[in-house]
């Protein structure tokens, strides 16, 4: 009969990795024996070692021995404790009859299985209580990969993932890549460090209050003035200007007041987010019929019509407040004053004039100007706005009239803020200027902006919000230099494209002139200008404008070069703060001064410039093995001793968050308080709710479930599954992290992780999965659907991203499935399946007769084949609902229906993915809850687990059950364990050994 | 760490008076293994460079057109080439070519900033553009040299917006590194020349290394055993990459020492002045010079020179002539923009000669080489980028045919987009793309 088996892969790599630990284990065995314990010595001696040498070692030795399990190499009662997940496997397989194998030329009795399986638990188990507790190892190590793009960003506010370009890190043994076992370094990744570290100095920017970093490089003036002037604009856009909005609030206010409600104008204003300081001021005016109101004007009739708003029916008086919101923008726009300035022969796009009328326009946007009424076209305006700016012919009322105007335009001003501008000068209207010029002044062809936000400053913002905006139009001339480069473009614009400046008397003004910008020839230039402008015959208006601009860009230019000089400190400064908190609470005072010792000899020895100096300074950090290294290290002894309280807290951050620790977590330490176990809970319970606790779900869920690497998933065939997108791989790739992200912050049972009536989904996966869902605006949006219309979603188990990885193109292996069932949820060891074993067909429609499920049965008729594959081939069989990209299906591709029972490993029959849970929380409940907390812990220690862990995670197991298997039982029975807070060198036998 | 070679390290750092280094072909036995005589020459490195001129030419004396006598003999050329009468055999004059996405944008910056990457541009205060063609080489080939590449130019850039409402930054700058950052360009001669010969990145990488290293042992020094082990991995590493920073210096040295008593086969030049030359004729002289050492030592590859911005105020008291650039080009027809542009061509037929004159091989550095000079539009009265001056020079190493005069100009839109042109330049030199800008396949009949 023709053998027919998959060839598993990742069976065999499992098996790579297997054989290598046992060498690695070997190593270990020799160190550890000691003279203790000569009893046991006695049993191992009488009873074990003659059953392996009976049974097992004929063909469990030599150089190739089966299953790539030498067991001559066991032979004292130590070999126990260091090689114990072998022994257990040992133990397992004996107990069970499924060692020795049939064919075997030898097998045990009954007695002699039993007294040896006895002998053997009894062992460990008397080992792992002497050995409780025991730190183990953990070696300073280089961050991961994701570790150090996660401190990055914490570290800088920007996300910029550098490692992306680095090789992928090895996993140890445990199958996470965060230990000091498999962490190395090479001169090849550390070229790469230090790309990235000069990649991230790239984004560094130099304020006057310290330094910042920017999503961005940013190396030319263009990055720079986008950096600043997004700032500024994004500012301006968060600001609450809807004049609605406030008629709203003060609506409410109004209706608080008449009812006896004692609701206050900051309520109001904190719940309709807007600005207090400009709600108060709307609502005197609006609410106070007695002041110095007028009767007659669009200011009376705004308040005519607010006070009519009625008490119920809150949408009408919203659409109410939006049409006298349109109201008031639209009067007000009539009554904006006009500013120009002009000269023959000098340009109108030239500087001082365009910032004569900007700074006119700017200073009275809360002004009425009565010329104004004089230019309104009202016989093209709507007939209410013309109406409301029709001037009443009678004296007094004509005075009333104005004065409402001036109060109604000093409430409205006719824009809070100018965020862009076109040409201006032009005398086009705004809206048929151009567009996009951001924080623009307006000038013909050079550079130049205009802070034009006087309104906001007087009636919205509060002091806070105002010291801010100062702060960034600070950030903006000392950043981009920008006065000197308008003054430059002026220079250029006026000697070149227009010729003001063309005469011989101005040759030393030229833009290349570095010196030309000095207050000596700012001043010289200033006063040929003049000179000339009045030969010219200019006004007294032309020349104060002249002036005036002369006197203001010197100034600002000066105040750019000595805020640069002066902040040269509070640069070095901030660099100082950077350091600090780049190694994470390990600096010291010496390395302090050092730091400064080093820019003052790159200053003054190497003549870099300021910026170049606190650039290498950030580089040499990022380069520093406190900074890319976890540091804490180990005494030179086996003695244990505790962590530091700094060291703990790095521990607690990078168990939890994949990164390093916030201000508030080094604040524990530093009080010296984290280690007192309600302190250190308290933390765990802050820690798992924020946010950055995704990095637990993504470094550790990835690497339990196997799903890392799904990004680089291609081994669908995209022309049969067209719908298998790089975006859909994505979602699919996100669903595992969402689940567990929610499982965390919510603090859920573990076990939902196979019964959860629950899935996350966004539009895409959603649609892949059939789902309905609410109607969403952004279909990128992911949301949780609590109410699953059918039991084929929730829960890991389901998943496409396991479906889809598990299954070779084009059609499913319930072998893959099955063996990622019972290897990551279960914990099962596997050995790898026998050489030179037939491919199955690559797409399930050219199976022939058979089924996929009659083909893996016929295979299982084997013995030698059914000894593994009878242990999860059934499970996988329960996955057959679901395609090769995890889709949901009734038939195969080969129109074959779909059968989804299955005979579960101990007997007992389930159907699909539900008789599965069933299975799964019944019969292995403890097996999924042991290779949990095994795994959670491994990851958190950053080694591989030791017979001394046993203890613990005993512990851990019934924590959570105690607990109703919440999570945070399992991560608090391991932060309060001797494992977690302490740790110890090796001894010199170890040592000796390792070398 | 010993301090001497700190100190002797940051002495370099400083800057040298002169620095003379070999040219490509004798510094080879100290780059790599030593080789024996006999052995087959490697090839020769195929370096780009773009010169520059905004505004357009004096339509009337720029052209070109084959010997009426026979195509063995020397091209004719107009008034304004005439100072490339010596090179016609290694030139390529090609006319027609255009920039779809330069034309019915509005003049000026929206003509530029696309010239060597044919993007389409982006109006307002945002950027947007795409990667210029000799970045892209630069990206690709650039990892050979100390400079992956040279971005010059002999006019400050500016910023502000054009009337087109375009940013005058796609005005000042031709070479992007992306699609919204141009690369930063270097005005001043004396730290361009820096750049080349005192490689100051890698300087400043040692420094950094040495630093990290020395308190790296310090901290090694309190270590466990087990802790060392992890330890001298960082330490071993960085004292490896020093090192190979460190070998590279020595190499440097290793071959001046070679040639002394040799002094003619050394490339040398003494270093600019600080701060920006005077008179444009120096600016423009000195960026060449550097050029075509760049180019004869292999310190980079790939070169850019912008001689003039658009828009440019710059003056040419010299060709007497009264107007700036800008002003002076609305008046292509002038005799005075002819001299204009005479002297822009006279600055090609410099940097060509210039490395014509460099022996490499059985060929000099121009055969080996491709230098084109570009202009955004036609005619500056017009604004016209329906078409742009465009001559070539230099062979490729054989990969480019020389001596000849391309006309594209009957040729329908799609047979004569600048882009196809790029391509077939940068497939000539080993770079191969299946597209580039708004071009699907390489210039037919080049």
């Amino acid at each position: 009969m023709q053998a027919c088996v998959e060839s598993v892969s990742d069976l065999h790599f499992g098996s790579a990795l297997t054989s290598r630990s046992y060498v690695f284990l070997l190593a270990w065995i020799c160190g550890f024996i000691t003279a203790e314990s000569v009893n046991a010595e006695d049993s191992f001696e009488s009873s074990i070692r003659p059953f392996l040498k009976y049974h097992c070692i004929e063909c469990h030795s030599g150089t190739a021995p089966e299953g790539k399990l030498d067991l001559t190499a066991f032979e004292n009662r130590q070999s126990l404790s260091i090689g114990f997940s072998v022994w257990k496997e040992i133990e397992q397989r004996v107990a069970t009859g499924n060692m020795p194998p049939k064919e075997a030329s030898s097998h045990p009795s009954e007695d002699d299985r039993r007294a040896f399986t006895h002998l053997v638990r009894s062992t460990r188990r008397d080992e792992a209580v002497r050995l409780a507790g025991d730190p183990g190892i953990v070696m300073v190590r280089r961050l991961s990969n994701a570790e150090y793009n996660n401190t990055l960003r914490d570290l800088t506010g920007i996300d910029l993932r550098p490692a992306r370009e680095f090789p992928v890190d090895p996993a140890n043994e445990a199958g996470f890549d965060n230990s000091g076992e498999s962490l190395a370094m090479s001169p090849a990744l550390l070229t790469k460090y230090l790309a990235a570290a000069r990649e991230i100095s790239n984004h560094l920017i130099l304020t006057p209050s310290g330094i910042a970093f920017a999503p961005h490089p940013v190396v030319t003036d263009t990055d720079r003035d986008k950096y600043c002037v997004q700032r500024i604009v994004d500012f301006y856009d968060k600001q609450p200007t809807d004049i609605a909005d406030y008629l709203h609030a003060a609506w409410k206010a109004r209706i608080a007041v008449t009812s006896g409600k004692g609701v206050s104008l900051e309520t109001i204003a904190i719940n309709h987010r807007i600005s207090l300081r400009y709600l108060t001021s709307i609502f005197a005016v609006l609410n106070n019929p007695d002041s110095e109101s007028t009767k007659n004007g669009p200011l009376a009739e705004v308040r005519q019509r607010w006070l009519d708003l009625p008490n119920q029916d809150e949408s009408a008086v919203r659409r109410e407040c939006e049409s006298l919101r349109n109201f008031i923008v639209a009067v007000r726009s009539q009554l904006e004053p006009k500013f120009n300035m002009k000269l023959k022969g000098i340009h109108d796009g030239a500087q001082a004039f365009v910032l004569w009328k900007n700074r006119q326009s700017a200073s009275h946007r809360r002004s009425f100007l009565s010329e104004t009424l004089k230019a309104i076209p009202y016989d093209k305006l709507p007939s209410d706005i013309a109406i409301a700016l029709m001037t009443p012919s009678d004296d007094d009322l004509r005075t009333e009239f104005h004065r409402d105007l001036e109060l109604f335009c000093n409430l409205f001003p006719d824009a809070f803020f100018v965020a862009e501008r076109g040409r201006d000068y032009l005398g086009v209207p705004k809206e048929k200027q151009e567009k996009g010029r951001l924080l623009s002044a307006g000038f013909h062809s050079m550079m130049g902006y205009f802070r034009d936000d006087q309104p906001l400053c007087e009636q919205i913002l509060n002091d806070n919000e105002l010291l801010e905006l100062n702060q960034l139009w600070q950030e903006l001339d000392f950043v981009t230099a920008a006065p000197i480069r308008q003054y430059q473009g002026f220079l250029w614009f006026e000697r070149t494209d227009h010729n003001f400046l063309r005469d011989a008397e101005f040759d030393f003004a030229r833009p290349e002139n570095k010196d030309a910008i000095s207050a000596e020839m700012v001043k010289r230039l200033s006063d040929l200008y003049l000179e000339k402008a009045k030969r010219m015959s200019a006004t007294s208006d032309h020349l104060q404008a002249i002036t005036d601009f002369f006197h203001d860009i010197d100034k600002q230019i000066r105040w750019v070069e000595q805020s640069r000089i002066h902040a040269q400190k509070i640069n070095l400064d901030a660099i100082e703060r950077f350091v600090v908190r780049a190694y994470r609470g390990g600096l010291t005072s010496s390395q302090l001064n050092e730091i400064k010792q080093y820019y003052t000899s790159l200053r003054e020895i190497d003549k870099l410039s300021h910026e170049e100096a606190i650039q290498d300074l950030l580089v040499c950090v990022l380069m520093s093995p406190e900074f890319c290294y976890r540091v804490d290290l180990s005494l030179q002894s086996a003695e244990r001793r505790p962590l530091t309280d700094l060291e703990l807290a790095n521990r607690l951050s990078y168990f939890l968050w994949s990164s390093m620790p916030d201000e508030r977590l080094l604040a524990k330490a530093s009080s010296g308080r984290l280690r007192e176990p309600s302190v250190l809970a308290g933390e765990v319970d802050r820690m798992i709710r924020d946010d950055r606790v995704r990095g637990l779900a993504i470094e550790f869920g990835s690497q339990w479930l196997d799903f890392q690497r799904f990004l680089e998933h291609n081994s669908v065939d995209r022309l049969r599954f067209p719908q298998f997108t790089d975006s859909l791989r994505d979602s699919m790739y996100q669903e595992p992290i969402r689940f567990l992200v929610d499982l965390i912050q919510q603090n859920r049972s573990v076990l939902s992780c196979i019964d959860a009536k629950h899935a996350f989904v966004n539009a895409e996966l959603a649609k892949h999965y059939g789902i309905v869902t609410e109607d969403s605006r952004d279909s990128s949006e992911w949301q949780k659907v609590s109410e699953l219309p059918n039991s084929q979603r929730g829960g890991l188990l389901p998943m496409a991203v396991f479906m889809t990885q598990n299954a070779p193109g084009l059609r499913t292996s319930p072998v893959k499935r099955g063996y990622w069932v019972v290897r990551r949820l279960l914990g099962e060891h596997i050995p790898p399946p026998p050489p030179g074993v037939p491919e199955l067909p690559v797409d399930e429609a050219r199976l022939g007769d058979l089924t996929l499920r009659q083909t893996l049965e016929k295979h299982r008729q084997h013995e030698s084949c059914a000894v593994c594959h009878d242990r999860f081939d059934s499970i996988g069989l329960a996955f057959e609902s679901y395609g090769p990209i995890g889709e949901h299906r009734i038939h195969d591709l080969g129109e074959k229906p779909i059968d989804n029972s299955a005979v579960f490993p101990n007997g007992n029959a389930g159907n699909g993915v539900d008789g599965l849970r069933e299975y799964l929380l019944k019969c292995r409940q403890s097996d999924f809850i042991e290779n949990l907390c095994r795994k959670l812990l491994a990851f958190a220690l950053g080694r591989t687990l030791r017979l001394s862990d046993d203890l613990l995670i005993e512990k851990m197991r019934e924590d959570l059950i105690a607990e109703e298997h919440r999570f945070d039982a399992m991560v608090k029975a391991i932060v309060l364990a001797p494992q977690f807070l302490e740790k110890r060198g090796t001894n010199e036998k170890e040592t000796k050994d390792g070398e | 760490m010993a301090n001497s070679a700190k100190v002797s390290r940051r002495v370099l750092l400083q800057g040298a008076g002169v620095s003379m280094t070999l040219p490509w072909l004798q510094s080879l036995p100290v780059w790599g293994e030593e080789p024996t005589n006999g052995i087959e020459a490697p090839e020769f490195p195929k370096r780009f460079c773009v010169l520059f001129m905004a505004c357009g030419v004096n339509p009337d004396h720029w052209w070109a057109k084959p010997n009426a006598e026979g195509p063995n003999h020397p091209m004719e050329l107009g008034k304004s080439l005439a100072p490339l009468e010596p090179l016609t055999s290694k030139l390529n004059v090609i006319n027609g070519l255009f920039n779809k996405n330069a034309t019915g944008v509005g003049i000026h910056p929206g003509q530029t900033g696309n010239i060597l990457s044919g993007a389409s541009l982006k109006k307002g205060a945002e950027l947007g553009g795409s990667i210029s063609v000799d970045q892209l080489l630069a990206n690709r080939l650039g990892s050979e040299t100390i400079q992956s590449s040279l971005v010059l130019g002999c006019e400050q850039p500016v910023t502000g917006y054009h009337e087109t409402n375009f940013s005058m930054a796609y005005s000042s700058h031709i070479s992007w590194q992306n699609a919204t950052s141009p690369v930063p360009m270097e005005v001043y001669p004396a730290l361009a020349f820096d750049s080349l010969f005192e490689n100051r990145g890698a300087r400043r990488n040692q420094s950094v290394l040495d630093r990290v290293g020395g308190h790296a042992s310090e901290l090694r020094r309190k270590a466990s055993l087990d802790d060392r082990r992890k330890l001298d991995e960082y330490l071993s590493s960085v004292r490896d990459v020093e090192q190979r920073i460190e070998q590279q210096r020595k190499a440097q040295e290793k071959a001046k020492a070679r040639v002394d008593g040799n002094p003619y086969a050394m490339a040398s030049m003494p270093r600019p002045d600080n701060g920006l030359p005077e008179d444009i004729r120096d600016h423009m002289r000195l960026m060449c010079d550097i050029v075509a050492l760049a180019f004869q030592t292999d310190k980079t590859r790939i070169a850019t020179l912008l001689l003039c911005r658009d828009i440019s105020g710059l003056f040419y008291p010299f060709l007497d002539a009264r107007n700036a650039h800008h002003s002076a080009s609305h008046n292509d027809r002038s005799d005075e923009f002819e001299r204009i542009s005479r002297y822009y061509c006279s600055q090609f037929a410099y940097l060509a000669s210039k490395l014509d004159g460099m022996q490499e091989g059985e060929g000099t550095v121009l055969d080996h080489s491709c230098i084109m000079f570009i202009n955004n539009m036609w005619s500056g009265s017009a604004h016209n980028s329906q078409k742009v001056p465009l001559m070539t020079a230099g062979g490729l190493n054989g990969q480019l045919k020389t001596g000849r005069v391309l006309d594209f100009e009957q040729r329908p839109d799609g047979e004569r987009k600048l882009c196809s042109l790029y391509m077939s330049l940068m497939n000539r030199m080993g770079v191969n793309v299946e597209k580039f800008g708004d071009a699907d396949f390489p210039l037919m009949d080049l």
